[in-house]
């Protein structure tokens, strides 16, 4: 097996480990753990695919900034006695249906798309990037400022919202 | 084809835990491993050269697009979690979602 | 010229049932003198037709005739349902006209003040009405359509009294057990139908003698089973005693002068068919024979003035059922015609005794009749005598020639007859005298009717009397032959009636039944019982399905049925109950829900496109 190949496996475990943890895990803790394995995964994965820029992107802020904010909030919220709560599941064999359905459905139907093997690493750089999303990107790039303003004000009245009303 | 298998099986696997997990929290999670697992078959597609014409160089823009929303996302999300669970005094949801038909 | 409204025979009657039944109310006591116009035309219209035979070139010819079709069935034209008036109908006209118009006369004295009279009368008409149809018919289709009718009618009249359960209960008896006869006519219908294609009897007469004889002889023993039903020969016999249930005059009319005589009408009726059989034969005289014995033995152990009439109609219609057997067709239709005089006679007499005791019908507790209702005793003496078979009164010279012709075929079964005329001279006089003679042991006050009832007695009684010389004229009406009296047999008949009356008289000496130790009492109990007839119905029918529909009952009905009847209210309210827990509230489930949908649109767009 080729390096890039064994790369390629290793991450994907990593990722679908963390993603099962994240889903089954019954202790907070340890979801924390398992999402944080998974989006160091696909920051992984970027990387790998010479998406440096995004990979790192993807570093900084979700597992940097959205996985830490998620522990802050579980540290906030969950305050039992009886030190951290077993979280439970249902519906179980019903979600199980309709999750395998959709990933047969869209396996089946992306399966033409997708060829077997990857050859070649992303073409494009960060110059590129650059210049798309100072040029077609520009609308993108200023609507994310945007958002980011709006949430940072929603998220303030929301905290604040309690207090007064 | 084993990227496809990985992606959108993590896709799926978000999606069950979006279904299935009582905890406010846990769904929040389950929801990023969806918009991750997302990202990850939009740029492999473009590594593997299945992009529309003339945007390649798009790809990484689109990628950081998702993350600036993921992220947004999960801060307003993350606010009204710990709002409601002031409120309830609960995050499990079968103690606070009631859509009344 | 008369004779070419036929159909008026039917329908007047008809009509005049509508018309009593509708406004019967409103008439008051005029309604018996409307209802009688009915039989009042088919007596003139027998009389005309009978004229007219008689005189017309060619004896025994069809006069004249009409036709209706009715139902188109399938092949040519359609089934026809015709008239045809001959000898044989116009006699018969006279019959049921005749004792009908006397049976209508009498009962607005008899029924004077009785509830449902409009009923009453309407049901009368539609009986003269039915039975004009049943005689006038040109074809199985029409004597099917009439038969069937008059069974109806008996039905309706034996229960006119029908909030009292025994008049219903023998109501429905009657009309069950005919059915079961009506079975063999309908499948002799069906045969004939397929044999001969046409119903009509001029087609199957015509084609009798080139039908094989397989076919000939189940086809005269269905109607003959048609025939026992409708005439209360053994086996269906045991109808007719419960019948009396019902008002007397019905009883008269019905069940002793022309319902009953309709199986013996039927199978002169068809007399080219029926004789071609020898088989048939053989069995009729026997059924003849072995009904007339053993139903004037229950005669002679009957209390009830009206069961002793039943019974002896039973056996009289076997004398003429073995009549037919023996090939004496003439003989039996002479028979019925004396028959219907002095039954009816007796009938209607015993009604006028039933309604001056006041509704007693238990000879043990009348006697000394005779001198508190003169005219009845003495009419009901001469229907007694007729009856007996004493010249030269009608039912001597009838019963006479029925003797004569079964003597000539089969002396065996003209011994029985004789037994059997000997039981009828005994219970006749015995009857008589424990109710007309002696002192009086009832608790009522005897007193005649009024002449409504007693004229129908003394026309009656004239006819019994004098009947008996229309011997010839009824076989010329039907084309047939009449012999002279056998010295010999005439002799024997009548000192067997002597010494019958003698033996029956002295027996009547007391009027109490032997004990039920002795081994008389214990045969008279049984004979009274009509020979356990009903018994052996019970046993071998009314049991069995009895049983059968108890364990229907209980594994069909409890088990599957209720638990359908009663599981689809709780079923629907488990299936509403599921339906609601889909709207549980629960957000997750609604996602669920919709991604189900979503992977089935999926697999759909899937199937269907055979790919994206």
């Amino acid at each position: 097996m080729s390096v890039e190949s064994a790369v390629f496996t290793v991450l994907g475990i990593v990722a679908v480990a963390g993603g099962l943890a994240t889903v089954f895990a019954a202790d907070v803790s340890r979801m924390a753990i398992g999402l944080g394995a998974f989006l160091l995964a696909v920051a992984g994965f970027f990387v790998y695919w010479g998406a440096t820029f995004l990979g790192v992107a993807q570093l900084f802020v979700y597992v940097g900034g959205v996985l830490v904010l998620m522990l802050f909030a579980i540290m906030l919220v969950h305050r039992t006695p009886d030190g951290s709560p077993r979280l439970e599941t249902r519906h179980d064999v019903s979600a199980v249906a309709v999750a395998g359905g959709l990933f047969v459905m869209v396996v089946t139907a992306l399966s033409g798309v997708v060829p077997d093997t990857v050859d070649h690493g992303l073409v494009t750089g960060t110059t590129e990037l650059a210049e798309a999303l100072l040029g077609p990107m520009l609308a993108h790039f200023e609507m994310a400022g945007v958002l980011l303003l709006v949430a940072l004000v929603v998220v303030v009245v929301i905290m604040r919202g309690g207090d007064e009303r | 084809m084993s990227l496809l298998v990985i992606a959108v099986g993590l896709f799926c696997i978000g999606l069950y835990g979006v279904l299935t997990r009582r905890d406010l929290v846990a769904i929040l999670a389950s929801i990023e491993v969806m918009l991750g697992s997302a990202t990850l078959l939009l740029v492999g597609l473009a590594v593997a050269g299945r992009t529309v014409q003339g945007s390649e160089g798009m790809v990484e823009g689109v990628g950081l697009m998702v993350i600036v929303l993921a992220a947004a996302e999960a801060a307003v999300g993350l606010a009204l979690v710990i709002s409601v669970s002031r409120r309830f005094k609960t995050t499990r949801i079968d103690e606070i979602v009631k859509v009344r038909g | 010229m008369v004779l070419a409204y036929g159909w008026s025979v039917v329908a007047l009657p008809l009509a005049i049932a509508l018309l009593v039944g509708l406004v019967g109310r409103f008439l008051g006591r005029g309604i018996a003198y409307v209802s009688a116009l009915a039989p009042a035309w088919v007596l003139f219209y027998g009389i005309v037709a009978c004229f007219e035979v008689l005189s017309a070139a060619e004896k025994g010819g069809v006069l004249a005739r009409g036709a209706a079709v009715w139902l188109p069935a399938a092949g040519d034209g359609g089934m026809a349902v015709g008239w045809a008036v001959d000898g044989l109908t116009g006699l018969m006209l006279v019959v049921v006209g005749m004792v009908a118009l006397l049976v209508m006369v009498f009962s607005s004295g008899y029924m004077a003040g009785e509830r449902g009279l409009p009923r009453y009368f309407a049901t009368l008409s539609l009986f003269t009405a039915s039975m004009s149809l049943l005689v006038l018919a040109d074809g199985f289709l029409g004597l099917f359509i009439g038969w069937e009718l008059v069974g109806a009618c008996s039905y309706l009249l034996i229960g006119f009294w029908f909030t009292k359960p025994a008049a219903a209960k023998a109501a429905v008896k009657a009309f069950l057990t005919t059915r079961v006869g009506d079975i063999g006519l309908l499948l002799a219908l069906a045969l004939l139908w397929r044999e001969v294609g046409d119903l009509s009897y001029a087609a199957v007469f015509g084609m009798a003698s080139a039908l094989p004889g397989a076919v000939l002889t189940s086809v005269s023993l269905l109607l003959l089973f048609g025939a026992v039903g409708k005439s209360a020969q053994f086996p269906l016999h045991i109808w007719l005693p419960d019948a009396m249930e019902g008002p007397t005059p019905v009883s008269a009319l019905i069940h002793a002068a022309t319902m009953v005589a309709a199986g013996v009408f039927l199978i002169v009726r068809i007399w080219p068919l029926y004789s071609l059989s020898a088989t048939a034969a053989m069995v009729t005289l026997a059924i003849g024979g072995f009904t007339a014995i053993a139903a004037a033995c229950a005669a002679a152990a009957q209390r009830d003035i009206k069961k002793v009439l039943a019974y002896s109609t039973i056996s009289q219609l076997g004398f003429m059922f073995a009549a037919l057997g023996a090939g004496a067709w003439e003989a039996a239709l002479f028979h019925l015609v004396t028959h219907a005089m002095f039954k009816a006679l007796l009938f209607l007499g015993s009604g006028s005794v039933i309604h001056g005791c006041g509704g007693v019908q238990d000879v043990y507790e009348m006697g000394g009749l005779f001198k508190r209702m003169p005219i009845t005793g003495a009419t009901w003496a001469v229907g007694a005598l007729a009856l007996a078979g004493v010249p030269p009164l009608a039912g001597f010279f009838s019963k006479d020639e029925i003797l004569h012709g079964v003597w000539g075929v089969q002396p065996l079964w003209a011994a029985v007859l004789f037994g059997a005329s000997l039981l009828t001279a005994f219970y006749v006089a015995r009857t008589t005298r424990l109710a007309f003679f002696g002192t009086y042991r009832g608790a009522g006050h005897p007193h005649e009717g009024g002449p409504e009832m007693q004229l129908p007695l003394l026309v009656l009684a004239v006819g019994a009397a004098i009947f008996g010389v229309t011997g010839g004229v009824i076989a010329a009406l039907i084309g047939g032959h009449h012999g002279d009296l056998d010295p010999g047999i005439a002799l024997a008949s009548a000192g067997i009636a002597i010494v019958g009356l003698l033996s029956g008289w002295f027996t009547a000496a007391s009027a109490s039944d032997p004990g039920p130790s002795t081994s008389t009492g214990k045969l008279i109990i049984i004979a009274r019982g009509g020979w356990g007839g009903d018994a052996l119905v019970n046993a071998m029918l009314v049991g069995p399905v009895t049983r059968a529909s108890a364990l229907l009952d209980v594994f069909v009905e409890g088990s599957l049925i209720n638990r359908i009847a009663e599981g689809t209210g709780p079923a629907a309210r488990r299936l509403g109950r599921g339906f609601t827990s889909l709207q549980s509230g629960d957000a997750q489930w609604y996602a669920i829900m919709s991604g189900a949908g979503a992977v089935a649109l999926l697999a759909l767009v899937a199937y269907l496109g055979r790919g994206f």
